[in-house]
């Protein structure tokens, strides 16, 4: 067979230009530690989300010092949870799933790309340096509302992160002589012990108590109010912990017509 | 003319990817260009061609299609 | 004097019919998914919105199958008939067998067609706006899986019908080399037997009894992964008859002789055995499939580069012989002695030319890791604009300059016209592409309406998104002309008389000749047989493992939309919602008290 010698020269270059572009992505991977989406994960029924511990309740989870998992859940057309938070300078691996078609959940201005498929769980681990906020898109279309479909993804200076969970039990009324108790649950997700103040102003009073919350604990703080202290009438009240905050009403009457309890 | 009409319009047609990824490599070493700055550049450069074409060469106006021409 | 022509009507009057029908109905195609292109063009730059942003979808699944199925297939068909009877000198065996996959063909897309026009009316349930690649748990209406069927087999016999005028002609010439036309014909069907196992098993298997009610679930890893066996190589469907008029239409308009015989088998065979194994690299972000495929799949798919920049040498070799035939002289000067004016020239030039740019951006999505960057994001629809929408149509409308006067015996209408319209069509593509390059590198996605969120912007490097999105209108403006000027001289030349000046039906002789080839390269069922081997490899892994994880039929899965009304089905849609619902509203419920 007559092949030219600038033939020759070609064909040499472009199997050389080949083996370096397939020497630049094993770079990629093996040299730098990107991984592909693959088949770690073991598939789920899409139907049965609530049955599964990390989708029942898509969330951020502090599993070491700098290391969260955040489980996502894509559908029609929305995220969840929405927006993800999460600290700068720490590691997240993502773990996603879809409730009904295929999706994707894709930050916006990154490499973190990923289709979502219902049966499978997609895993991907990224590194988040700085703070900033981005916003997460879906790439697959996925339906009529699919140009609707978007989330956020906020990375939160280290000393501004937490993740704080309050609940709160309080009495809605209480008769002229009683007390009332408002109940303070604060949650510490984070593995971290948290220090914090629980603030509750009620009137013109503000009852504050020091917390030490223990990683993955959760510590609960009651107040107790003279009904006599605050007088007859409605009285709106507040409880805040950091950033977090919570409010309700409390009625002080002289009579309660029925003994109700209610939370 | 120093070329043809028909490859007058290819040559200005092959403008377009010029300019259009000019921005984007001057952006590469710091030269920022608008898009109004772009257009005056391609307007220079079309301008610039369309000069080079209709010069006479050789005393003749006039060149037949598939002539030799001198190198460039 | 005037010299009888032997144009291609003369020669095969009964065959023109059939390539003239297959060309109009390709150009049908083109019309009505040039239509839509320009209101999505419109809508999805916010420029003009007629039409609500949940029928967009439609719109979209209408261009892209009526483009990349419809325009490219119809075309092909009628190439390749032209192909074959040309250079093996005969007529088609038995033409009432090629009206008969012809109409099943047209029979196949109007089913399909129809079932996704359906869906901009409420008059009736059906539709199917599922994009051109239908994944599911996204559902379509039976008759458009039915249409597509159809329209496959339909093509499946086609190549029956070409193999079998070439097993004629060997009767009659066992010695002889098959002619290069009819060698690319054959690989290239030969391919896409293989090619459209995939999509056939999808559609047979699972999703057409799936929208029957048949069974009640598919597997949506598994149904995707076949058609993605199948997406790839249809690309190289659509290319490889532009191929074919680059290697044996383009050096003879050049004014001279292909540069290599040999070579253009060699491509073409490497086409025929690495188009099929490298389908995954569609899915690199896909969970479920092992990274080793996806590692496999994109070494088989840099390898596939090499048939492309193979041509790219021979192309050009063959444009510069053709120069210096024509008295070219100098390092570049011979450039100048192309002849530019014939739009069938320019068109294919332009073409090729921007397939090199296209190639280089296929090379950046073939980068496995790379590819995050970029997986469904409006670069990837830069790139096949580029690719199918530049190097296959644009090569096929300025061949259509060419064809037209050969099948129907008239007179090109315009010739000054045809060469504005491919240059027309070149520097639009070149700004609706670029700027959808750029807007893709900054994570604006594809197939999306409106790509504006409420919670975010995008940050462009260079520019803004706003010049972006005027980049892109303004493209898709310059493109709509360009395919009213190609309509045009359609038309015009229709309404032509017959003419008796009629180039001779030809193609390009070779520099060096197919004697030159060693026999091996015209050994069919070696290369298929190494084809199929290299699938298996690809494939076969892949497959039991995503079988094995998920099962055949997959999880219980909610189609989207609900065609059939099973009360299993309607049951667990009302489930899914709700528990959607509550956990949408779940943040809410938790603040008030």
């Amino acid at each position: 067979m007559n092949i030219h010698t600038y033939e020759k020269v070609w064909l040499i270059g472009s199997m050389v230009l080949i083996v370096g572009f397939i020497v630049t992505v094993t770079y990629g991977a093996v040299g730098l530690g990107i991984a592909m989406v693959d088949d770690s994960e073991e598939t789920i029924e899409p139907t049965e989300l609530d049955e599964d511990e990390r989708f029942a309740e898509p969330r951020v989870e502090q599993v070491g010092e700098d290391e969260y998992e955040a489980y996502v859940v894509a559908q029609t057309f929305m995220f969840s949870p929405d927006p993800i938070e999460i600290p700068a300078g720490s590691e997240v691996t993502f773990h996603a799933t879809s409730r009904d078609v295929i999706h994707s959940f894709s930050v916006a201005g990154t490499n973190i790309n990923t289709m979502v498929i219902p049966g499978e769980v997609a895993t991907m681990t990224a590194e988040f340096d700085e703070p900033g906020e981005y916003g997460v898109v879906c790439n697959e279309y996925c339906g009529s509302g699919h140009h609707n479909m978007e989330g956020e993804l906020h990375v939160v200076p280290e000393d501004e992160f937490d993740m704080t969970e309050l609940e709160i039990e309080a009495d809605d009324e209480v008769e002229t002589g009683d007390e009332a108790t408002i109940e303070v649950d604060v949650e510490n997700r984070m593995l971290e012990a948290l220090e914090t103040t629980v603030t509750l102003e009620i009137g013109d009073e503000a009852l504050s108590e020091s917390v030490t919350v223990d990683g993955s604990e959760t510590e609960t703080t009651t107040f107790t109010i003279d009904a006599a202290d605050l007088g007859e009438g409605d009285h709106d009240w507040t409880v805040t912990v950091d950033d977090y905050e919570d409010g309700g009403t409390l009625t002080v009457a002289d009579e309660l017509e029925e003994d109700d309890d209610d939370e | 003319m120093r070329i043809s009409k028909a490859g007058l319009l290819v040559v200005l047609a092959l403008l377009a990817p010029l300019l259009v990824e000019l921005r984007t490599v001057l952006s590469w070493v710091n030269v920022e260009l608008t898009v109004l700055e772009t257009g005056l550049v391609g307007a220079v450069l079309v301008v610039a061609i369309l000069v080079w074409a209709f010069l006479p060469e050789n005393g003749n106006g006039k060149t037949t299609e598939g002539d030799a021409s001198s190198e460039n | 004097m005037m010299t009888m022509s032997n144009a291609y009507i003369e020669e095969f009057p009964a065959e023109a019919k059939v390539v003239r029908t297959a060309f109009y109905s390709a150009f049908l195609a083109l019309a009505l998914g040039g239509v839509f292109g320009i209101v999505q063009t419109l809508h999805r730059t916010g420029y003009y919105r007629f039409i609500d942003s949940a029928d967009y979808y439609t719109v979209l699944t209408a261009h892209g199958v009526f483009l990349v199925i419809s325009f490219t297939i119809f075309f092909l068909v009628g190439v390749f008939t032209w192909a074959v009877t040309t250079s093996l000198d005969r007529g088609l065996e038995d033409l009432r067998f090629t009206w008969g996959w012809y109409g099943l063909m047209a029979i196949g897309i109007t089913l399909s067609g129809v079932a996704i026009l359906a869906g901009f009316t409420d008059a009736t349930d059906i539709s199917a706006s599922v994009l051109f690649t239908f994944y599911a748990p996204l559902q379509g209406h039976p008759m458009f899986y039915l249409g597509l069927v159809l329209f496959v087999v339909g093509t499946w016999l086609a190549g029956a019908d070409w193999f079998r005028s070439w097993w004629a002609w060997k009767q009659e010439n066992p010695d002889e080399r098959i002619p290069l036309p009819t060698f690319m014909v054959l690989t290239t069907m030969l391919m896409w037997y293989i090619a459209t196992l995939g999509v056939a098993a999808a559609i047979l298997l699972f999703l057409l009894p799936w929208s029957l009610g048949l069974i009640d679930s598919v597997n949506p890893l598994l149904t995707r992964t076949l058609f993605w066996f199948f997406g790839h190589p249809v690309v190289y469907f659509w290319l490889m008859p532009a191929y074919m008029m680059w290697y044996v239409m383009l050096p003879k308009v050049s004014g001279g002789k292909l540069f290599s015989d040999p070579l253009a088998r060699v491509v073409f065979v490497l086409f025929l055995i690495l188009s099929v194994p490298t389908g995954i690299h569609h899915q690199y972000l896909d969970p479920g499939i092992a990274e080793g495929f996806k590692f496999i799949a994109m070494t088989n798919t840099m390898f596939l580069l090499l048939p492309s920049l193979l041509t790219a040498f021979t192309v050009v070799a063959s444009m510069e012989h053709g120069a210096r035939q024509r008295g070219g002289k100098g390092y570049f000067g011979w450039l100048k002695a192309l002849p530019w004016r014939d739009p069938v020239f320019t068109g294919m030039a332009l073409a090729g030319l921007m397939f090199a740019a296209a190639g280089f951006s296929g090379m950046i999505n073939a980068g496995m890791n790379i590819n995050y960057l970029v997986h469904n994001t409006f670069w990837v629809v830069g790139h096949f604009h580029l690719t199918v929408g530049t190097a296959v149509a644009l090569t096929f409308m300025a061949v259509t300059y060419w064809f037209l006067p050969q099948i129907t015996g008239k007179e090109l209408w315009s010739r000054s016209v045809a060469l504005g319209q491919v240059v027309l069509w070149f520097v639009g593509m070149t700004f609706m592409s670029n700027a959808m390059h750029r807007a893709g590198l900054l994570g604006v996605p594809r197939r999306t309406a409106e790509p504006q969120y409420e919670g975010f912007e995008f940050e462009a490097a260079v520019g803004s998104m706003g010049e972006l999105q005027a980049q892109i209108a303004l493209g898709g403006v310059l493109l709509t002309l360009s395919l009213v000027l190609f309509f045009a001289n359609v038309f015009g030349t229709a309404l032509n008389g017959r003419s008796d000046d009629l180039p001779a039906n030809e193609y390009a002789d070779a520099l060096s000749g197919p004697e030159d080839a060693p026999l091996v390269l015209d050994n069919l069922k070696l290369w298929t047989g190494i084809a199929i081997v290299l699938v298996i490899f690809a494939y076969t892994f892949p497959l039991l493992s995503i079988i094995d994880r998920g099962g055949l039929l997959g999880p219980e899965i909610i189609p989207l939309p609900v065609f059939i009304e099973s009360p299993a089905l309607l049951v667990g849609a009302v489930e899914q919602l709700t528990a959607g619902t509550l956990e949408s509203i779940r943040p809410v419920l938790e603040v008030s008290r």
